[in-house]
């Protein structure tokens, strides 16, 4: 199987041949990997060099890499085509997602309301602060998710914009 | 943690108390005695005086230690414990009170000499107050809550079209943390530094200075690295901070642990900005130079003992750093992060300490403060403290949720920092950085090939695909990009 990756701005293509060995770009690697903690960190040799390298995060994935921190991504060839899919379809809709989790103090605006730009949509108290949520672009409200009052995680749905003229 | 550490030392019995949400906590273990005080909502358990006060009378104590967050810097908590025939290891609630006013804390430090910013000395009365004071003084202005300090209920105001945004803000965040919604203006000072002054004062009379921190390099008011000597401060400027201090301690009637807070402009000027009226988070850089435990001798000030040493016995040697690891996305602009510790590699080896309750297996709730882990780091002079803060964050894992690591590993390589250039606005001109992450073709490769090694291992250990699939979930991925 072939494998899309990216790690920080490079991209690579990364192919695990049946008998083990490692083909970047089509090159034969001569790479030794240890698998120290299952799933979660990898001791590698690469001509004498030695990589500690420690899964961080899954979702979105990133790693430690001797001691640096870089994202990265790995997608099958079915995967990375599906990606392209999706990034294509999604158009001008902006779903908006709580940056950090909160409570959700106030909301500024109702479904259907047409708003600029950097309209303030939400107050989401965190961490005792207050942040507004401004809107990423001029369009309308067409879902809100969660009214006033609620506690939500970070990441969590809040809105959804779609962008208009 | 910390104050179980002292306890321990001194042979102390040491009585946690915790949460739901930290029933496996580090602190509840290595206590001699732990007790429940209710649920993770802190109003019902860590700020829940008359429950903490039924606690250490049940568990017999003696003595009562707040720690640095929560009710560190609650005089009724102060009184109350007090009130119930305990000792409490702080300064006074008449103490904290008078300090914990912010414009009276001005007021005291402008009456015996100390300079403090120009501003409004008194709390304003409404927002047109503001908006005249504001005028007179001069913008840019910070706009701060008089109820409490640490960075809540305050924003700088450029001009007057921000003033009523910041007011609503600030006000409503003073009166969610601080009871009130009382505010004052203070001129913004460009450029300014955070240097702040370690006391300690015992109950006889005895006020000592122990040196200073620089904790500019700050988010949202949030400090992140701390560091002693001040790169900014030389002999005669700390002389001069000490002697402020230690002023301001005494007119104060203060007592046992605190920090004097100043700003210390680009020409080494500087005003007093807050009093601390507890332990802060940052003092190990402060007993890494001086080799004290401050701790240790907040219980031996609370017992009633007089200071072991005089001002003249107080020596500095070689300099500390301190790196707060938070659970934060840096990359997201510094947002709070949760998740469960998958894998922990605390740094060791000369010159390093680490004040931690992190443990594989613990989960990190939004229930409370991002700090994750301390590491501080000890060295001959700021040049081997900072190749050994390099090297011990290069040595620390803390894997399964955003942590600040990346951030701290930046800004310890970062030529301003290293040149000790640097004021509160760093993390805003520097961060995030333009330059990608230097890393090198092997060490590329390395992470390319777990990364395929990480990814091939989630699915074949997930043998059946869950109902939306691998399309969906790199679609949703994408999509959170």
């Amino acid at each position: 199987m072939i494998y899309e990756v990216s790690v920080g701005e490079r991209r690579l293509s990364v192919d695990v041949a049946t008998d083990g060995r490692f083909l970047i770009d089509d090159a034969v690697v001569a790479a030794e990997t240890a698998e120290i903690v299952r799933g979660r960190q990898w001791s590698v040799r690469i001509a004498g060099r030695s990589h500690e390298v420690t899964v961080l995060t899954t979702g979105p994935l990133r790693l430690l890499v001797d001691g640096l921190e870089t994202p990265a991504s790995a997608l099958d060839e079915r995967a990375a085509a599906a990606a392209r899919g999706a990034r294509a379809a999604r158009g001008g809709r902006h779903e908006l997602r709580a940056p950090m989790p909160g409570l959700l103090k106030t909301v500024h605006v109702a479904e259907g309301d047409v708003v600029e730009r950097d309209a303030p949509l939400m107050t989401l108290v965190a961490m005792k602060m207050e942040n507004e949520l401004l809107a990423p672009a001029r369009g309308r409200i067409v879902r809100l998710a969660v009214g006033a009052g609620t506690k939500v995680e970070g990441g969590a749905m809040l809105a959804v914009l779609e962008e208009a003229d | 943690m910390r104050v179980i550490r002292a306890c321990h030392e001194l042979g102390i019995r040491a009585v946690a108390v915790y949460s739901d949400v930290d029933r496996g906590a580090l602190h509840v273990r290595l206590a001699d005695e732990a007790y429940p005080i209710g649920p993770a909502s802190p109003r019902e358990s860590y700020l829940a005086i008359p429950k903490l006060i039924e606690v250490a009378l049940r568990a017999k104590c003696d003595a009562v230690h707040p720690g640095y967050g929560f009710l560190a810097e609650n005089a009724e908590f102060a009184d109350a414990v007090q009130g119930a025939g305990l000792v409490f290891v702080g300064p006074p609630g008449d103490v904290q009170r008078k300090l914990g006013e912010k414009t009276q804390a001005r007021r005291l430090a402008q009456g015996v000499g100390v300079p403090v910013a120009e501003g409004t000395l008194e709390p304003l009365r409404d927002q047109g107050h503001a908006r005249r004071e504001a005028e007179r003084v001069g913008y840019p202005v910070m706009l701060k809550a008089a109820g409490g300090g640490g960075g809540k209920g305050m924003r700088p105001v450029a001009s007057p079209a921000e003033l009523d945004a910041a007011w609503r803000l600030s006000s409503s965040e003073a009166a969610g943390a601080f009871g009130s919604s009382a505010m004052f203006i203070e001129k913004l000072i460009e450029h300014a530094r955070h240097v702040e002054m370690q006391i300690l004062a015992d109950a006889h009379g005895g006020i000592v200075w122990l040196g200073e921190r620089d904790c500019s390099i700050q988010r949202r008011h949030q400090k992140l690295i701390e560091e002693s000597p001040a790169p900014s401060v030389d002999d005669a400027l700390r002389e001069r901070l000490g002697d402020a201090a230690v002023r301001i301690a005494r007119a104060a009637g203060y007592r046992n642990a605190g920090t004097v807070e100043f700003l210390v402009d680009a020409r080494g000027g500087f005003s007093f900005l807050e009093v601390n009226t507890r332990l802060q988070v940052e003092h190990p850089v402060t007993e890494l130079v001086t080799g004290l435990d401050l701790v240790a001798l907040q219980l031996r000030i609370a017992a009633g003992e007089p200071l072991p040493f005089a001002q003249g016995d107080v020596r500095r040697r070689g300099a500390a750093i301190e790196c707060r690891v938070t659970a934060e996305d840096v990359r997201l602009g510094f947002v709070p992060a949760t998740g469960r510790i998958a894998l922990l590699r605390e740094p060791a080896g000369p010159g390093v300490r680490v004040d931690s309750g992190l443990f594989e297996g613990l989960t990190v709730t939004s229930d409370y403060d991002p700090l994750l882990m301390k590491l501080i780091v000890h060295g001959a002079d700021r040049g081997e403290a900072l190749a050994r803060a390099r090297r011990a964050v290069r040595e620390t894992i803390v894997a399964g949720l955003p942590t600040s690591l990346a951030f701290h590993s930046y800004v310890l390589n970062e030529p301003d920092f290293v040149a000790g250039q640097y004021d509160t606005g760093y993390v805003a001109t520097h961060w995030p950085p333009r330059t990608p992450t230097p890393l090198d073709d092997s060490a590329v490769t390395a992470a390319a090939l777990v990364a395929v090694l990480a990814t091939r291992g989630r699915a074949t250990r997930r043998p059946v695909a869950s109902p939306d699939g691998t399309w969906a979930r790199a679609g949703r991925e994408e999509a959170l990009r």
